[in-house]
């Protein structure tokens, strides 16, 4: 016992000296980083999804996001083309407490349909993209134990393996963190069997408005051998977007930050 | 003599003859380790083959994999499948299958409990195991080479992991799994009935419609894995109890399983055949020493071919399975005929050497001759379009002419060698007497009956001709893989009671696609928009429709004058001005719109948002909105501002630039976005579903009309009004809005395996409850004549892919190869006859015993209404070889004992002695030598061994009676022209 003791806290102390941040505290900069800069924000999307023989279908939507109360944000997606999704939308609600499920509606136009979505699995595909929606929202820090397990000249290596396992396809996934940025930079996903098998990547960093932003995000699916190439253009910060408009009402009527 | 050279050496240098055969047994026996099987019916077709390459071409487009099809019934409980211990244990089963993975041993591993559990999958009887180690098939063989897992996990179907769609709480809309959690009351259990049921992708694939058996599909990365992987699947259910029966089938299982059993069966009937035909000889000739010399020979044929075969790196196929089989005989009744006369001659020279070059010496041409033919027969089948038969035909010929150089050499060398002289002259007298008399009586007396009774009995053979005629008309061409198994084996019984509970085992794809993809040039769609803007403009706005139509116009002209002009471009342009458009007529009342919509709906009143809009718009505007208001003045927050965007969306909502998109969606929506396409492939599949055999089809359509309905459904609403949503939504931006969901679902890209990425294709997935090619080809001929009088709005290209299409293509190669083969052959050996008797009509008269034969046996097939499938074209072969023989040797000892006893009356009654006794004992011992077959639980291989002693006892019949009365009747002519020949 004496012994399990004193290595405990062995490890303790030479991960304590060796990473100067606690584990929580590098997990916590990340997010903050890659979903929360500034108070709100609005991007142009554009998504390419590609299979494995390279045939590539695009989508382009326009992303509103606001941070609102406690953690919990505000998504709208507005897309644009291809010209059959012309003025689709999703909005969504993402919360961050215990027991609080996400909201999230659509907007179909050609069918002139507005429908709640029940707060499912959030390991979905996002418009049949390699991305699902924990991707475009961030993953609830809570739902993983983060280690750090390894630490480079410019890098933290934290592993995520999740609480509940039964509720994700991945046994645990490991994110590379940027140390200046603290922007997460890949994310490797293993199956159950031990075998890497999705590969998420921000793989343009600028800095817009003061915030270190990812411009261009990858992720690949190495079982179909698919990929899905998205590309962020015209980002702005701080653009004092009212709550207001991530209502359902504002499905059927576009708010003006989107369409112009 | 020329003829006996190569004896003659045997005589001198024996030892160099057994040498020789004992180098060749070990060189070709050297080649055996380097085996490798193919037990895959595709490979009946080349590999270049069109439908082949169109058929992988389809399971690339729609990554289609092969599947091993699990289904589980419960006839027991009052749910039948749908209670909570068989769901629970489905569940348990699917998670074990995902889990599949190699561990540290390198063995077979799934996660059961949350524990790693490596199942033990050997077989526990030592046989089995000791074939399996021979055959090099280890049933741990579930990985690729990078040690991923054979079962394609992330594309099983089982209702723990496929999609469904359904209305949850509080009116929302819930996209989930069928069995998203494992249920833990009956209520929960039911749900999850109810919800398969209704869901046309489910009901009847997934879960058969009373409810009483689930099936799960289990896609492997390649068909060779689907035997471990059932043998896996069976492990894994070992311990379910009674109440839940697992039955697993599939044609790759069926196929794969089929290969495992042939090695069984090659490992056991083949040994078995030649032990009954040892045996025989034993009993016939008495003497172990004598009768090992032909045994040897059949062996070292055996060996030498299957070596051959193997070192040339061909594989062994079902086919080439059987070569030992058909060899066996073959080769065993050349020296048959050797040993047959050497032991009736032998007292007449009291030599060894003397009395094997007087046998050599007139039996070397109807030897050769016999194995000329033979070899004629199955070189034919070289022929064939069927690369496994064409392998299988060359070898056997191969093995032919061996058999024959063995008998030459091998054979009179082991008798120098190994025959004591001593038992030669001690037994002889012994042995005439007791079954040679008794054979030899019975043979007198047939001799007796052809020759008196010559006109019956060929008044008898034509009428089995004509009998056998008929038959033939009757014959079906058909072959199904699942049907090479006895009707009790364990594939054949999961077929029955799959294909009792579901659409069918059976899969078929009919994919469909434009001839010609539609581009429709600027000048068209420009013209196409116009009339639909006037539709929609013309009434309500008709100056600002004017004017766009005048853009129109305008946009029109100017690309027209270009060469090529970007179809993008056009829009470009035109978006500009409807923007502009719209801003001019619609942009008071969107920027009211705009205006009321961003107003905080909290303690909203009328006089607020009167306020709010004091300075928007203009006045007439404003004025307007404001006299629709009157009646609305009282309501308040949310209910005010909805009432409110109502009003203002009736005068805004027409907009220009949605009208534009709308129209370019329209124009370049892909074939099966168009609402009269999909509308086509629903009235197709309507029309299958009637059509007998088609238990199931499954489209894209039945998702698309699925999700358009969930969508749309509003527990508010009536039924009638929410059922009018079971459709194809109207437009193509509409289909393809809820094909948009359907790509987003949890089972990414399943919508896939049913429509390209692009939709300009779809493939309608057909399950058939049988995999008779018969069915199948009705199936395709129905399509047909259904397409051609219900012409689809495009021109459509028509694939047809799956495995009992597939097989159904090699089957009618096979057949028209065949009669090919079997022709030809005919014609080349007619000719050889004819040169080996140096008469036409001796020639004719030596086709007239396989003639009948071949007749007699495709008649009886056509009578009992036995399918012609492979096994069975390729014993016309067979007879080819094996009947001429028999005629060859009956008619060269005719003219020999007419020429030797001056007319055939005095000569028939010599040829029922020592000819006819050499004659039968071959057929005898073939014909009983095969037995074994019968007993095995393949069905081809029951097929041949029946065919091969019915070829035999029609053969010697044909050869003893017909030919004998023939003779009868013709033997002014037979001998009179060879006397004359002669002197």
């Amino acid at each position: 016992m004496k012994i399990l003791v004193a290595a405990t806290a062995l490890v303790a102390t030479v991960s304590g000296v060796y990473a100067q941040l606690s584990v929580d505290e590098i997990v916590n900069k990340a997010n903050e980083a890659a979903y929360y800069a500034g108070k709100d924000g609005r991007a142009e999307v554009e998504m390419k999804i590609i299979d494995k023989s390279g045939s590539t279908r695009t989508r382009e939507f326009t992303l509103l996001r606001m941070n609102a109360k406690g953690g919990s944000q505000k998504f709208y997606v507005y897309f644009k083309k291809p010209a059959d999704l012309y003025k689709q939308v999703f909005l969504v609600w993402k919360e961050v407490d215990e027991g609080k499920d996400d909201s999230r509606w659509m907007w179909l136009p050609a069918l002139n349909l507005k429908r709640s979505i029940a707060p499912g699995d959030k390991r979905t595909s996002f418009v049949g993209s390699d991305f699902v929606y924990e991707d475009v929202s961030g993953r609830n820090l809570k739902e993983d134990k983060h280690e750090l397990v390894e630490t480079t000249d410019t890098q933290y290596v934290i592993k995520n393996t999740p609480v509940d396992p039964d509720s994700v396809e991945f046994s645990y996934y490991t994110v590379r963190i940027d140390k200046d940025t603290f922007l997460p930079r890949k994310a490797e996903y293993y199956d159950k069997n031990g075998k890497l098998y999705r590969i998420v990547e921000g793989t343009k960093v600028e800095t817009i408005q003061g915030y270190p932003t990812v411009t261009e995000s990858v992720v690949k699916d190495l079982n179909t051998g698919g990929s899905t190439l998205n590309t962020f253009k015209n980002i702005k910060y701080d653009i004092g977007l009212k709550e207001n408009i991530f209502t359902e009402r504002f499905l059927r009527r576009p708010p003006r930050e989107v369409t112009r | 003599m020329k003829r006996l050279r190569i004896t003659s050496f045997s005589i001198r240098f024996p030892w160099i003859v057994i040498g020789l055969s004992l180098a060749i047994i070990v060189f070709f026996g050297a080649q055996f380790p380097k085996v490798s099987f193919d037990n895959d019916p595709e490979n009946m077709l080349a590999e270049d083959e069109y439908i082949r390459v169109f058929h992988n071409k389809v399971k690339a487009q729609y990554n289609l994999y092969d599947f091993v099809i699990v289904g589980i019934v419960n006839d027991e409980h009052e749910d039948g499948i749908f209670n909570v211990g068989t769901l629970g244990k489905i569940d348990r089963l699917t998670r074990e299958l995902i889990s599949l993975r190699q561990n540290a041993d390198g063995n077979p591993e799934v996660i059961r409990n949350g524990q790693p559990y490596a199942p033990v999958l050997e077989s526990g009887s030592a046989w089995e195991r000791g074939l399996a180690k021979v055959f090099g098939n280890d049933v741990n063989r579930l990985f690729a080479e990078d040690g991923s897992s054979a079962i394609i996990a992330p594309e099983i179907i089982s209702p723990s992991v496929v999609d469904n769609i359904k209305q949850a709480d509080r009116g929302q809309l819930a996209i989930e799994y069928l069995m998203e959690d494992v249920p833990t009351t009956r209520e929960e259990a039911l749900i999850i009935r109810d919800d398969a049921m209704n869901n046309p992708l489910y009901k009847g694939t997934l879960v058969s419609e009373d409810g009483k058996a689930i099936a799960l599909y289990i896609p492997i990365i390649e068909k060779t894995y689907s035997y471990n992987v059932a043998n896996l699947i069976e492990n894994l259910t070992a311990g379910w109890g009674d109440s839940d029966q697992v039955y697993i089938t599939g044609q790759p299982v069926a196929q794969d399983t089929f290969g495992v059993e042939m090695l069984v069966q090659m490992a056991t009937s083949a040994p078995l055949a030649g032990l009954a035909i040892f045996l025989l000889l034993l009993f016939f000739f008495r003497r172990l020493s004598l009768i090992i010399a032909p045994m040897l020979v059949a062996i070292v044929s055996v060996v030498a071919t299957m070596g051959l075969l193997i070192g040339l790196g061909f594989d062994v196929h079902i086919m080439s399975s059987m070569i030992a089989i058909f060899l066996m005989p073959i080769s065993v009744a050349d020296s048959v005929h050797i040993l047959s006369e050497f032991f009736d001659s032998y007292h007449k020279f009291r030599n060894k050497a003397e009395t094997i070059k007087h046998v050599v010496g007139h039996l070397f041409m109807p030897m050769l001759y016999t194995s000329l033919t033979t070899i004629a027969g199955f070189a034919s089948l070289g022929t064939t379009p069927i690369p496994p038969v064409r392998v299988f035909g060359l070898h056997v010929a191969f093995g032919v002419g061996l058999a024959w150089l063995l008998t030459m050499t091998f054979v009179p060398a082991y008798i120098m060698i190994f025959v004591r002289t001593k038992m030669l002259d001690g037994l002889k007298p012994e042995e005439t007497e007791d079954h040679h008399g008794l054979l030899g009586r019975a043979l007198g007396g047939l001799g007796r009956v052809s020759y008196k009774r010559w006109k019956l009995i060929l008044a008898l053979t034509m009428i089995t001709i004509v009998l056998s005629i008929i038959g033939i008309s009757k014959i079906k061409v058909n072959d199904n893989p699942v049907k090479w198994f006895t009707q009790n084996h364990r594939i054949r019984v999961a077929d029955r009671v799959l294909n009792d509970h579901f659409g069918g085992t059976y899969t078929a794809y009919l994919t469909l696609k434009p001839e010609q993809i539609q581009a429709l040039t600027c000048a068209e769609r420009i013209d196409a928009m116009r009339n639909a803007a006037i539709a929609r403009f013309g009434k309500t706005l008709p100056e600002a429709s004017a004017i766009f139509l005048q853009i129109l116009d305008e946009t029109n002209t100017k690309f027209q004058s270009l060469e090529s002009a970007d179809i993008e471009r056009c829009f470009v342009d035109l978006a500009e001005t409807a923007k502009g458009l719209d801003e001019q007529v619609f942009g008071v009342w969107n920027d009211l719109g705009d205006e009321i919509n961003y107003l905080d709906p909290e303690g909203l009143t009328y006089t607020k948002l009167s306020a709010a809009i004091a300075n928007k718009a203009d006045e007439a505007t404003r004025k307007t909105f404001a006299k629709r208001m009157a009646q609305f003045q009282s309501l308040e927050g949310e209910d005010l501002q909805n009432q409110a965007l109502d009003i203002v969306d009736e005068y805004a909502a027409l907009s220009f630039v949605d009208f534009l998109y709308e129209a370019r969606a329209d124009a370049s929506a892909p074939a099966f976005k168009r609402p009269e396409m999909l509308a086509y492939v629903d009235s197709l599949q309507a029309f299958l579903a009637d059509v007998p055999n088609i238990g199931k089809t499954s489209s894209a359509l039945d998702a698309l009309k699925k999700a358009n309905f969930e969508l749309n459904y509003a527990a508010s609403e009536t039924d009638e009004r929410n059922d009018t949503f079971y459709n194809i939504p109207p437009t193509p931006s509409a289909v393809s809005q809820v094909f948009t969901q359907l790509e987003g679902m949890k089972k990414k890209d399943s919508l896939f395996h049913l429509i390209t990425k692009d939709y300009n294709e779809v493939n309608i997935w057909i399950q058939l409850k049988s995999g008779d090619n018969t069915d199948m080809v009705a199936v395709v001929e129905a399509v047909e004549n259904w397409m051609a009088e219900n012409p689809a709005p495009v021109e459509l290209d028509v694939g047809w892919a799956g495995l009992t299409y597939l097989n159904v293509v090699w089957q009618e190669k096979m057949v028209a190869g065949m009669m090919n083969a079997l022709l030809s052959s005919f014609v080349v050996v007619l000719i050889m006859m004819m040169v080996l008797f140096r008469s036409p009509i001796f020639g004719l008269l030596a086709m007239i015993p396989l003639t009948v034969t071949i007749t007699f046996i495709y008649g009886l097939i056509g009578w009992v209404g036995k399918d012609y499938d492979m096994p069975v074209a390729v014993l016309s072969s067979l007879t080819l070889g094996l009947s001429v023989d028999f005629a060859i040797h009956f008619l060269e000892r005719s003219r020999e004992l007419t020429k030797k006893f001056g007319n055939w009356k005095d000569a028939i009654w010599h040829m029922f002695q020592e000819p006819a006794m050499a004659i039968s004992r071959n057929a005898i011992i073939i014909s009983i030598g095969f037995t074994p077959l019968l007993f095995a639980p393949l069905v081809p291989y029951k097929t041949v061994g029946f065919f091969l002693a019915t070829i035999m006892a029609v053969s010697w019949i044909a050869t003893l009676f017909i030919l004998a009365a023939l003779i009868t009747g013709l033997q002014k002519y037979l001998f009179k022209n060879k006397e004359s020949q002669e002197v």
